[in-house]
Parts: structure tokens; sequence; C-alpha cells
């Protein structure tokens, strides 16, 4: 307990080593940043920047980083500041480092053409001796050292254009090569990462508080750069779709809106080539299977929730229905096929695809009810079976009512998964690659009585229908050929319009249990 | 079998609390006339010989005891004890329960509700019940209130109700006016009956629940410990209410708190360890002059 006695409770004096370790953050922040952008094409890393190519400041920066970093942690040792660094840095930050010091040994006796053993050996030694510089030491010296060092030889590698714009490497026994360019942005990327992470130890002065800034920083970093791929791939797709997309679009007087790639069909006599048909036959996909997996779903949930005695039969249904969320969507397409086709006509049609998709939801759907259901407090059941109300009214005006924010949730995540769904429709569903506008399913239209049974019939229901994602794997297979202007712009357009009817579709399902949800709370 | 008055002798009473933890020949056992208990009133609910074992587990032993009407009983006794699971029992609840195993009558005036046959559903519209944590429906205030009735039919509503004319809206607002007024709560809630009955504090809503409890117009209210989870204003709200209740309505009241029951009980059983009724008479004679050792102990805070 000799710590609480070295450490004020009140701190001072430690301003001008907080700013500079909160600069050193903020620094790597931005190298971690500009560093993913170079690795995301955004900027080239042979830019002249301030009079340096990129690659060469980012080499810059990281050997002052290096150095900083080393810095803060000697001026904590020998007492210039007042820390809280305890005897070690742990062994978590010292496996991490023997690993890090492992893979630049061998890296860089590999690039120096040593033979593999010796690789290993140089490997080995300099794991070991990060090993030792992170273990033994007290914690302000063992956290900065290693991570200094690190960020310092990648600095080095980049100032001197070892590695730069230029530098690639065929890699022995792969058929590839590295270029310059991934390969820098990736350096900056880890080595930035790190000594952002030695930084924040050092604002946070070591110790508890120490560590807890630095798994911060850490976390931060890391899901900043998920999110920013995530945003990425959006962005990228919405930049090379909306050009297709908006191929003619005009709003014309009276408020009249021309949006002719989503209205037009892709035959010869159509101005633009559009994808109605295929926009068409996803929303009747996805709401046949919806309008199929749904109520059979949950009425499975509520039957083995509330109904089935906890058990055996309760337990292999479970396992079952896990089972069947993770089948390959390729087998329910089979199954599609082989089963479902022969009974609807014999041929690909509409009614087959939302069967098919229905079945692949229906797990989903039922886990995500019966973990509704069961999460539905036990005082609601009781209380109104104390009212003398029967189980079947209960679980419809007190149960159900309860579950639905849950039962959505699980809807929404399962229509994610299946309006993009390929496999199975492109084996039960078909459709034409450009389907004419007149090709576009006329479901509600479509009904006729019949004089026999089934009494109704429906023929939009039974032929064959496309849909966004097969016709886009159609046209990619295709070769991007075909009778319509620009099948490049078409089809990335076609994928822009897939992500946007799948956001739409969750934007329907958050709205919903948001409304849900706050009629039950509030 | 002692035959001497325990509370005679100290050495008797050392005796008895080294041992009474234990199931032994040295315990000392309830004598039935410690638990037979002539009331003024009559006999609205009448237990005999009832047994309730969960599984393996004697949770109820052998008890027997008549519920007086128009008054409250309490039960009390340690955890564990089974005062609820003999609540339970009352309506029927312990149903619920698979493990649960009941063995014996209990006669909801004279008409055994453990006989082949009998409807549940009517039994529990006889029998209300108000559990220890309030439990109000996720639901607005009024239709917690009338979710009883509607739910048996007795009022109807919605949109079916409407187009065919039988929706009876004023008897459905009288309903629940009255309802809320009996359990003390209409002056708190009437300006915002629409609104979601899990905005309301603690103590609001175990009285909603005892205003729900009542609009299904039962005969006897069991209350499960209503005022543990709750602040002492509204403990005394809730107290105030039980007392003011028994006039019209048969309570029986489950409390860990001995001050309560003798707050507001007219009638008090004692349960103890291992699901035995060791004494029922009057509040005033159990809290002050007892005829069982255990159950003065147990009042006075040396045992339970």
């Amino acid at each position: 307990m000799s710590r609480a006695t070295q450490t004020a409770l009140v701190r001072d004096d430690r301003t001008l080593y907080e700013a500079a370790a909160g600069l050193a953050v903020g620094l790597s922040g931005v190298a971690f940043v500009t560093g993913l952008a170079a690795l995301l094409n955004v900027v080239a890393i042979d830019d002249p920047v301030a009079g340096l190519e990129l690659s060469v400041l980012f080499g810059v920066v990281l050997l002052g980083l290096g150095a900083t970093t080393v810095g803060f942690g000697v001026a904590s040792r020998l007492d210039y500041v007042e820390t809280g660094a305890q005897p070690s840095a742990g062994i978590v930050a010292a496996g991490a480092f023997t690993a890090i010091w492992f893979a630049v040994g061998t890296a860089v006796a590999g690039a120096a053409g040593l033979g593999t053993v010796s690789q290993l050996g140089v490997g080995v030694l300099l794991g070991a001796a990060a090993f030792a510089t992170t273990a033994f030491p007290r914690e302000d010296i063992g956290s900065t050292m290693p991570a200094g060092a690190v960020a310092g030889l990648c600095g080095l590698a980049l100032v001197t254009g070892i590695i730069g714009p230029g530098w690639e490497q065929a890699l022995a026994g792969y058929n590839a090569t590295l270029f310059g360019d991934t390969v820098v942005p990736a350096i900056v990327l880890f080595a930035s990462l790190v000594t952002g992470w030695s930084a924040a130890k050092a604002y946070g002065g070591f110790g508890a508080r120490g560590r807890n800034v630095g798994a911060y920083v850490l976390i931060y970093l890391v899901v900043g750069s998920i999110l920013s791929v995530l945003v990425g791939l959006v962005a990228f797709v919405t930049v090379r779709g909306l050009p297709g997309l908006f191929n003619g679009f005009s709003v014309g007087g009276a408020g009249l809106v021309r949006w002719p790639f989503l209205t037009n069909g892709a035959g010869l006599l159509a101005d633009v080539a559009g994808v109605f048909p295929a926009l068409l036959g996803t929303v009747w996909l996805v709401i046949g299977a919806v309008l199929f997996a749904v109520p059979t779903g949950v009425g499975a949930a509520v039957f083995l929730s509330e109904y089935a005695e906890q058990g055996r039969f309760t337990g292999a249904v479970e396992v079952a229905t896990n089972g069947l969320w993770s089948t390959p969507s390729i087998v329910f397409g089979l199954f599609g096929a082989a089963f479902l086709i022969p009974r609807f006509g014999n041929q690909k049609s509409l009614i087959a695809g939302m069967l098919t998709l229905g079945f692949m939801l229906l797990p989903l759907v039922l886990i995500t009810s019966r973990e509704a259901i069961l999460a539905v407090p036990d005082e609601y059941r009781d209380a109104s079976a104390a009212l003398g109300v029967s189980k079947w009214q209960t679980i419809r005006s007190v149960v159900l009512p309860a579950a639905i924010p849950g039962v959505t949730t699980g809807v929404i995540l399962g229509v994610g998964r299946i309006a993009g769904e390929t496999a199975p429709i492109l084996l039960t569903m078909g459709g034409g690659v450009l389907p004419a506008k007149s090709a576009a399913p006329n479901v509600l239209g479509g009904f006729q009585l019949t004089a026999s049974p089934p009494f109704v019939s429906n023929p939009a229901l039974l032929e064959a229908t496309s849909a966004l994602p097969y016709q886009l794997y159609a046209l990619i297979t295709a070769g991007l050929s075909g009778n319509i202007q620009n099948p490049q712009e078409y089809a990335w357009g076609l994928a822009l319009t897939l992500l946007l009817v799948v956001l739409v579709f969750y934007a329907i399902g958050i709205t919903t249990r948001y409304y849900f949800r706050r009629k039950l709370h509030q | 079998m002692s035959q001497t008055d325990p509370a005679e002798t100290t050495a008797n009473r050392t005796d008895n609390q080294s041992v009474s933890t234990t199931v032994g020949e040295t315990v000392e056992e309830t004598r039935p006339e410690w638990t037979t208990y002539e009331a003024a009133s009559g006999t609205k609910l009448a237990v005999k010989d009832l047994d309730v074992h969960y599984g393996d587990d004697h949770a109820i032993k052998d008890v027997s005891m008549d519920i007086p009407e128009e008054s409250v009983t309490a039960l009390i006794g340690p955890s564990g004890c089974g005062k609820s699971t003999f609540l339970r029992c009352l309506n029927r609840m312990n149903d619920r329960i698979r493990a649960a195993n009941v063995d014996g009558t209990v006669e909801l005036d004279e008409q055994n509700i453990y006989q082949d046959g009998i409807d549940l559903v009517e039994l529990r519209k006889r029998v209300g019940m108000v559990f220890q944590s309030p439990n109000p429906f996720p639901k607005s205030i009024r239709e917690n209130v009338s979710y009883g009735p509607r739910k048996h039919g007795d009022i109807e509503t919605g949109l079916l109700a409407r187009l065919t004319g039988r929706a009876e809206p004023d008897r459905e607002e009288a309903l629940v006016e009255q309802s809320l007024e009996r359990a003390a709560l209409w002056e708190e809630v009437n300006d915002r009956l629409d609104d979601n009955a899990l905005g309301l504090s603690g103590g609001q809503q175990q009285r909603l629940c005892i205003a729900r409890c009542l609009a299904v117009d039962p005969e006897v209210i069991l209350m499960d410990e209503p005022a543990s989870a709750l602040d002492p204003i509204a403990t005394s709200k809730i107290e105030d209410l039980i007392e003011d209740l028994a006039q019209d309505y048969t309570v029986v009241v489950v409390t860990h708190s001995m001050q309560q029951a003798a707050r507001v009980s007219d009638q008090t059983a004692v349960f103890l360890t291992g699901g035995e009724l060791v004494e029922y008479d009057d509040t005033e004679k159990i809290f002050e002059n007892p005829e069982s050792q255990r159950v003065e102990d147990y009042i006075s805070g040396k045992f339970g």
C-alpha cells in the first residue's frame, strides 16, 4: 500500500508532460487516420505534402513519435514527473511486444536475405529482448521503450526510402507481390496504433489510470477503422452507382418526378434501361417470405416457449433451428429446386422463390421470437392468471405485445439477409438477364377466380421473375454486355438500388420496433 | 410432546432455543388447540389438512385453518417457511408450478376448490391476488384496470363492439373510476388514465395492481408481501388501504414485517421453518401472549 502515499490525490506539476503526451496521442490519431485514407486510396503515398513525399513525411512523424514515446518513459523513470507507474507493464503487454518484435525480426532478416533458420533466430532474439524490456523494468520503461523502438524502426524505413512508393517484394512461395502503396499505410497504421497506446498510457500517468486511457485509445482507433471500412464500402458503391441510378432523372413541372432507372424495364424500346421488373421482384419476394415466415415462426415460438414442456424436445428443436439458420443458402436453393418447383408448374417461379426464402427466414424469426417471448417477465403471466384470464388470452394480449420489439428485430435481421440472397433464387426463381417492363410481376392484379379448386390462381406468382441480386449476378456472368448502353453504369446503378432496397427494409423495421417500444414504455 | 408450558421455566426455554432449527424429539410440537381459532364472523376459506410438496421438498405440513370473512388475516414467519406457498394454494396459483403437488382441501364458501371440474377462471375471479413486486402490464392505466373484465367479456371494447353497438364506454369509465377510487389512486391519476402504467411510482403501481384486482369484483384478496418493495410512505398508504378493504373483502396478507401484521391484521397465523402452522389466533393474543414458546421467540426476535 506504499503506492497510496506516492500518488497524490490531487495531481499537479504535470501539465506540460500531459500536454506533450496528449499531443502525441493526437498526432498518432492523425497518422492513423491518414494511413487509413492512404490504404483506401483516398490519398496517394507519393503525393507531395509540405515539400515531402507523403511516405517520407509519415516516416518523419513516426520517428518523432517514437522518440517522444521513449522520452515519456525515461522522464517518468528518472522521476522528472510523478506518475503512478507499476512495477511491471504486465504479461499481456510483454506477450504482445514479444510477438511484434519476433515478426519485425523475421521480416527484417528476410528482407536482408538470410535463410529461414537465421530469420527465426533473429526473430527469437529480438522477441526475447522485447520481452525482457517490457516485463522486467518498471511499467513506464516497459510500455514505452519497445513501442518507441517499433515506431522508430518503421519511421527509419520510410524516411530512408527503404520502403517507399516504388517498393515491391514478391512473396516467395505465394503467387503474389507486396507493393509499397499497401505496405506503407499498413506500417503507418500499425506503428501509430502502438505509439498511440503508449503515449496514452503516459498521458494517464501509467498505473491503473494510464492503462485505462491506453485501452480507450486502442478501442477507439480500432472501432474507427472498422466504421471507416463500412462507410467506405457504402460510399464506394454509392459513388459508382449514382450516375446509373439517376440516368435520365428529372423533376418535371407540377411535381412530376421522372425516374426512368427505377420505372423502366430494360427492353429495346425503353429510352433509359431500368431495373423496374427486378426491383418489383425483390420487393414481392421479401413480402412473400415475410408473410410466410413470420406467422409460422412466431407461432412455433409461442408453442415452444409457452406450451411445450422445456426439456429434451425443445432442446432438440433449438439445436435444429440453429443448424437450419447456419445452413448454406445454396442448400435451401437446391431444396427449393428439387421440392418446390415440381409442385408449382415445373418451372422456376416467384412463389417458389418466396417459399424458399421463407424457409431461410423461418429459423431466425423462430430463434429471436422465442428469446423475446422468454424475456417477457413471468410477473405479467402471473398477474394475468391471477385475474382469471386464460392462457391463450394472456399470450395474445400481454405476452405477444411485450415481445413485438424483439420479434421485429429478428425480422429486420432476416430480411437484410434474404433480400440480398442470390443462390436460392438463382435455382428457384430465375428470370431474364435484362427483363423488359412487361416482365414485371403483377401480383396484385394477377389474382383470378377459377371454377375448380383451389378456386384462386395467380399466374404472376407462377412465372419466372427476376430479382435485383440475381440480375446483377446474371449481368456479370454474361460479361456486362447486352442490348443496353453503358452496361457498367447500369450494373453499378443496380447494385446501389439493391443496397437502398435493403436499407429501406431496415428503416421500416427499425421504425416499427421504435413505435412498439414507445408504446410499451411510455 | 411436552405437557408443561415451556414459558414457565427458563431451563426449558434455553433447551428449546438450542434445538429449535433441527427436527428432533426435543423440538416442541404444535398443539392443535393453538391453531384452532373461532372467529366472530363466518368462515370464508376453510383449509383442511393441506400438504404441499415441491418434488421431494415438503413445503407445507398438514396445515388446517379457517379464515373468517371480511377481516384481515396475516401470515407471518421467517423466509422459506411456506407462507407464500400457502397463500398461493388459496387461488390455486401453485398449479402453474409443475413440480408442486397439493394434497388436502381448501373450501371457499364450503366448496372444495381442489375437486375435479373446478373452474379456475371463476375461482380466480372470486379470489384475487396482489404480488410482492408491483407488476402492472405495459399498457395504459385504464387498460390495466379494465383488463380483467374485458378479458372475461364483462365489458366489450374494441372495433367490433363499437361496430355492433355493444361497446359500453360509460360502463368501462365508471368501473375504472370506481376501482381506482377504491384503491385510493383515483385522485393521483385521473388526469392521465391513458399514460403507460410503468410511468407510475412503485407505490402507485402497487395500488394500481390492487385496483386491477378489485375491478373483477373478488370476494377474497390475497396479498403476497404487498409492501416489501415500497418505501415507508407508500407502505403506510397500502396498509391503510388494506384495513379499509377489510370492510368489504376477506383479505389474506403475507408479510415479513411483524409491525405490519400487528398494525393491519385482525388475526395472525405464524408459520415456522419446515412449513408448519404453529399458532393462529387474534393478532393481539399472538403478539402479546402467544401459547407457543417458538412463536414468542420468533416475535421477540430470538429466532428465525
